[in-house]
């Protein structure tokens, strides 16, 4: 059954190009998946597998230990703080997490939180920066950049705290254990000439990642990629968020207005009901329930005999106000 | 009516939940709220005054409830619940300030400007001010876009009422 376990995987993963430790996280990730979908009677077996792998691959193992412990020193204060706002994509993750934690092999479950912590950051990113993880792996910085604008801030937000507690310890890991921190660590390999100490080195990862929300800011406000320079591209910014915030203003207030004018029209529609015939409201009350694609029509025949049997006829600015009143409180059906 | 609100809302949830853009989710989260209210607001309200005030807040109050995975939407909410005259985030008392202070720090350092344009943008955006500065960075960049599907919404909402 474990052969059963590890070939497929194997296999599959045999094509991409991954290292022997990455690999195997993958196939712990796997198993703990299963494992988890299962009742927690299965847990010694977990363990069975997990020490089975263990002993095969020992140095290995030692080395990924130290790590995953920097590694969860570094996300201790941070695990809820990071994923809270991204809160309905977690739960489930989350409510994992916490069965998991009642595992009996401390180390073992470290490792397994870490993994699934891991796994669901990696789920996450894997759909945007797959490809461009991959080109990076070389090169200084990896910040995850995406295409879709709400995974991105979600990815951001959760991630900013992630990657600032850990890329102090990033600093010296080999490039083995490296692959697999990718997503958590953000790597910054020094230039030549240029100073390797902590400080300057945080720095720089700093401004990278500045950088870098600047240029996804700029591809969001328009006009923004002709100004050069940051402080140039600040006053773009600055200027199209108060430019939205004044129309946002604008338009309350014009919908505050036309909502005085609805206010009294509809006072005044219903006061007149009970003037027409009885047969008549009950027509008037069920307009609103008609579908969308009938409402137009339906609303001018519908109000057209109102108009005509009641005694007091209504101006006709009544009638366009009622007509638009209905298409503003079945607006929300628009979208 | 609600009930036909209800009943669309059950239609409209798609089955494969990931395939619906944000965009579209913000979007019909926000007029779903707002336009309830404003009736709410018509039935409720026996005198005009005050009225802007409060078309702004629920404005607001519908932006914020519509963005509800964005660190500055917590500090809409707050902001809003907090003051019973609704804080409006008017641009146009720092505008006068923030003229001011380019022609004052015309031959300043690069990093200072470039600071004071930093805190500008903290003063726009809600909560802005608490959030460090990256953080603030990519928070913006919702905020624009929720701002701009806010405006589109307006639009039509008060387009279909003219």
């Amino acid at each position: 059954m474990l052969e059963g376990l590890v070939s497929p995987e194997n296999l599959s993963l045999s094509s991409m190009d991954m290292s022997v430790l990455e690999r195997l996280k993958w196939l712990r990730q796997q198993q703990q998946k299963q494992v988890v979908s299962q009742s927690s009677d299965n847990s010694p077996e977990l363990l069975q597998i997990l020490q089975f792998h263990e002993s095969n691959n020992d140095e290995l193992l030692q080395s990924t230990f130290s790590h995953f412990q920097m590694l969860g020193s570094g996300f201790g204060p941070n695990p809820n703080m990071g994923f809270g706002p991204s809160r309905e994509a977690m739960d489930g993750c989350i409510s994992r997490r916490s069965s998991l934690q009642m595992d009996p092999v401390d180390t073992m479950g470290f490792m397994l939180k870490n993994s699934e912590e891991n796994r669901t950051i990696s789920s996450k990113n894997k759909r945007k920066s797959e490809v461009k993880r991959r080109e990076e792996e070389k090169t200084e910085k990896k910040i995850k950049v995406a295409a879709e604008t709400e995974s991105n801030m979600k990815g951001k937000s959760s991630m900013s705290n992630n990657t600032e507690a850990s890329s102090d310890t990033s600093k010296e890991t080999s490039k083995g254990a490296s692959e697999i921190q990718k997503l958590d660590y953000i790597h910054v390999r020094s230039r030549r000439g240029q100073a390797t100490d902590r400080h300057s080195l945080a720095e720089r990862a700093r401004r990278e990642k500045i950088s870098k929300k600047m240029k996804y800011l700029q591809d969001i406000v328009p006009g923004c990629k002709k100004v050069t320079g940051q402080a140039g591209m600040l006053d773009e910014i600055i200027n199209y968020v108060q430019s939205l915030q004044t129309q946002v203003e604008f338009l309350s207030m014009k919908l505050a207005v036309l909502n005085s004018e609805l206010e009294l029209a509809l006072h005044a529609y219903f006061t007149n009901l009970p003037v027409v015939n009885a047969s008549k409201p009950s027509i008037m009350v069920d307009v609103p329930l008609f579908p969308l694609d009938q409402q137009g029509s339906l609303d001018l025949s519908v109000i057209n005999l109102s108009q005509t049997t009641s005694i007091e006829a209504p101006s006709a600015s009544w009638e366009t106000q009622s007509r638009s009143l209905f298409n503003t409180s079945s607006l929300g059906f628009h979208y | 009516m609600e009930r036909q609100i209800i009943n669309k809302k059950k239609r409209v949830f798609s089955v494969e939940p990931n395939k619906i853009p944000p965009s579209e989710v913000f979007t019909r989260k926000y007029t779903r709220l707002l336009v309830p209210a404003l009736k709410k607001l018509n039935m409720n309200k026996n005198s005009s005054q005050a009225n802007q005030l409060t078309v702004k807040h629920e404005v607001d109050m519908a932006l914020a409830l519509s963005a509800q995975e964005f660190a500055w939407s917590r500090f809409l909410l707050q902001k809003l619940s907090s003051s019973n005259n609704p804080t409006t985030t008017t641009s146009s008392s720092s505008n006068g300030i923030r003229i001011q202070k380019r022609s004052g720090k015309e031959g300043g350092d690069e990093d200072g400007e470039i600071e004071e344009k930093m805190r500008e943008l903290q003063k726009l955006l809600p909560g802005g001010e608490e959030m460090n500065v990256e953080e603030m960075l990519g928070e913006i960049g919702n905020y624009i876009k929720c701002l701009e599907l806010q405006t589109i919404a307006l639009k039509s909402i008060v387009e279909d009422t003219t």
